[in-house]
């Protein structure tokens, strides 16, 4: 049967306790942040390799099982590997006549071509990584407080960072609510005679198309039900709001921030 | 397995199920749930929620990624690799508690022909069976059949949703909280459409719900399950009888089980398992006249 919620954890927090789990989401974020600034500045192998052990190490220390993270990944990296393969057949860089390793009209695999997708394959990695893995570890509430800190100052420029950390909050928040929607309407479906379970991909990837518009209907149900029941509790955003639990950053916190700022730089300096 | 009737329609058997299972995420929903349902037999499955009604429910049409030897229908296994889950779809007919769910077209009479049309029904054989499911229903063919699904009220979707399963003449029809969110006369209009059909198409019938006032009427017997595992399950009367623990339970009793139950405070041993305001009136003049 259709289990996307096995396939798909975007978005979806998962509880162990551990010191990831327990750090200031605001320390978490910048440290994301710092991650996805170093994918876009380290541009060799050896700068990624470099990254890589600190990646095992906030693995390990999560307690998240590997497997569920790479089985939950399937569609992200299924989509990987085919725009790599474009990336590679399709590659138009100054080649030297020597670097091609195989050549058909205006396809070729080339070594220039094998490494640029090399590189963007890692950056694209790390990037996914790192942003599911702050969401894996940071709960909801945490996670929206930790953004309105951060982006706080910015509301004396009349920005609306509430509004705008809520609505991000929301919308991938619920990513995991669609998935778990989508397996009730195949399972129900599958009920009355459409086979969800049966058949190749193409045909599955058919039936899920026949989902969408149920899907976008109870969406916007969803949204209506959510703005009545902020709008009854008299939600305002901004900053006449206050917060019951205050945000705490420990020394450990901030040892464990400089020290992955620490090794992005010597990752990129390299 | 022998054709002699003996054999029961639906079966599980030590059925356990956890959802997510193997991932962090996994929640366990039922625990070796074993019971039979009879052919032509009436059983309310009732429970508070997260007793593991709509589990059991999905398993009886192989719904979720079930475990060989767990569930049977018509002493098959139907988790037994090559067993025609198609066919056991067409046969036991489920009515979600949520109608828009499995509402796939978006006309109403296109709706209603989906489950003929894939089965292989005949163009004309489907309209026949069509015309008669809404008509049934209450929702009259000539009237309904071109509206839009989404734009009728919650209760018509829910008729359309049981007109949809009705349409494919299924031998077990499974309905997962029939009367929430209906008005009490429709309430009244559905059990009555349902006692009638289940007795003109000799049905299985399998009905679910949180609340004993309309299972009460319509099933003859009660599975009683709570958090995951069966409690109870008996004839309807004998099950009422246990009043007090179906309370404890967060099961909401009928009526006339709640007034006995006051009246148990008056006159202590007062039956509980009372179906009609007659039955609960008669006892308490009886208790009136000793007293």
């Amino acid at each position: 049967m259709l289990e996307l919620q096995r396939n798909v954890i975007f978005g979806q927090f998962v509880e162990t306790g551990s010191f990831v789990h327990r750090m200031d989401a605001r320390i978490k974020i910048i440290a994301t942040f710092l991650f996805i600034v170093a994918s876009f500045l380290v541009d060799d192998f050896p700068g990624f390799a470099l990254v890589l052990p600190l990646l095992v190490l906030v693995q390990v220390v999560s307690r998240i099982p590997l497997g569920y993270l790479l089985r939950g990944s399937q569609f992200f990296l299924a989509f990987l590997v085919f725009i790599l393969a474009f990336q590679i057949l399709f590659y138009q860089g100054d080649v030297p006549e020597s670097d091609y390793l195989w050549r058909w009209r205006f396809l070729s695999v080339s070594t220039g071509g094998l490494y640029t997708a090399g590189i963007l394959a890692s950056r694209v990695i790390l990037l996914y990584y790192v942003t599911t893995m702050l969401m894996l570890t940071t709960s909801l509430v945490d996670l929206t407080n930790g953004l309105e800190l951060i982006f706080g100052p910015l509301q004396r420029l009349r920005v609306p960072v509430n509004e705008l950390v809520l609505v991000f909050v929301i919308a991938i928040k619920f990513v995991p609510i669609f998935i778990e929607e989508m397996e009730r309407l195949a399972r129900a479906q599958t009920a009355r005679g459409v086979p969800f379970d049966e058949g190749g991909a193409i045909t599955r990837a058919r039936r899920i198309g026949r989902l969408l518009v149920p899907i976008f209907i109870s969406g916007f149900a969803r949204a209506d039900t959510l703005t009545v029941a902020m709008n009854t509790r008299s939600y305002r955003g901004g900053r006449y709001r206050t917060k019951l639990r205050q945000m705490q950053a420990s020394l450990s916190d901030w040892l464990v921030l400089a020290l992955i700022a620490a090794w992005l730089v010597v990752a990129w300096m390299i | 397995m022998q054709p002699d009737g003996k054999t029961p329609i639906l079966e599980l058997k030590d059925f356990s199920y956890t959802y997510l299972e193997g991932t962090p995420r996994a929640s366990e929903a039922v625990r070796d749930v074993s019971f039979r349902v009879d052919r032509g037999e009436r059983v309310g499955i009732v429970g508070a929620t997260q007793s593991g009604k709509s589990t059991v429910v999905d398993s009886f049409a192989h719904l979720l990624r079930l475990k060989s030897g767990q569930v049977f229908y018509e002493g098959e296994d139907v988790a037994a690799p090559g067993y025609d889950r198609g066919r056991l779809r067409r046969e036991v007919g489920i009515v979600f508690q949520q109608p828009d769910s499995q509402l796939i077209e978006d006309v109403v009479g296109a709706d209603v022909a989906f489950g003929p049309t894939a089965a292989g029904l005949s163009a004309s054989e489907t309209r026949e069976r069509v015309e008669e499911s809404l008509n049934t229903l209450g929702l009259p063919y000539a009237e309904y059949r071109l509206r839009y699904v989404h734009a009728l009220s919650g209760g018509q979707r829910r008729r359309v949703a049981i007109a949809g399963v009705l349409a494919m003449h299924t031998p077990v029809l499974v309905l997962d909280e029939p009367m929430a969110g209906l008005d009490p006369r429709g309430r009244r209009e559905l059990l009555d459409l349902l006692i009638r059909l289940q007795r003109d198409r000799e049905l299985t019938l399998i009905v679910c719900s949180a609340s004993l006032t309309d299972a009460s009427l319509l099933c003859d017997r009660f599975v009683v399950l709570d958090r995951g595992t069966v409690v109870m399950d008996g004839p309807v009367r004998e099950v009422l009888r246990e009043a007090d623990s179906l309370a404890e339970l967060d099961i909401t009793l009928p009526e006339t089980v709640v007034g006995a139950r006051e009246m148990q405070k008056l006159f202590p041993g007062f039956p509980t398992e009372l179906l009609t305001e007659e039955e609960l009136e008669s006892e308490l003049l009886k208790r009136l006249e000793t007293a």
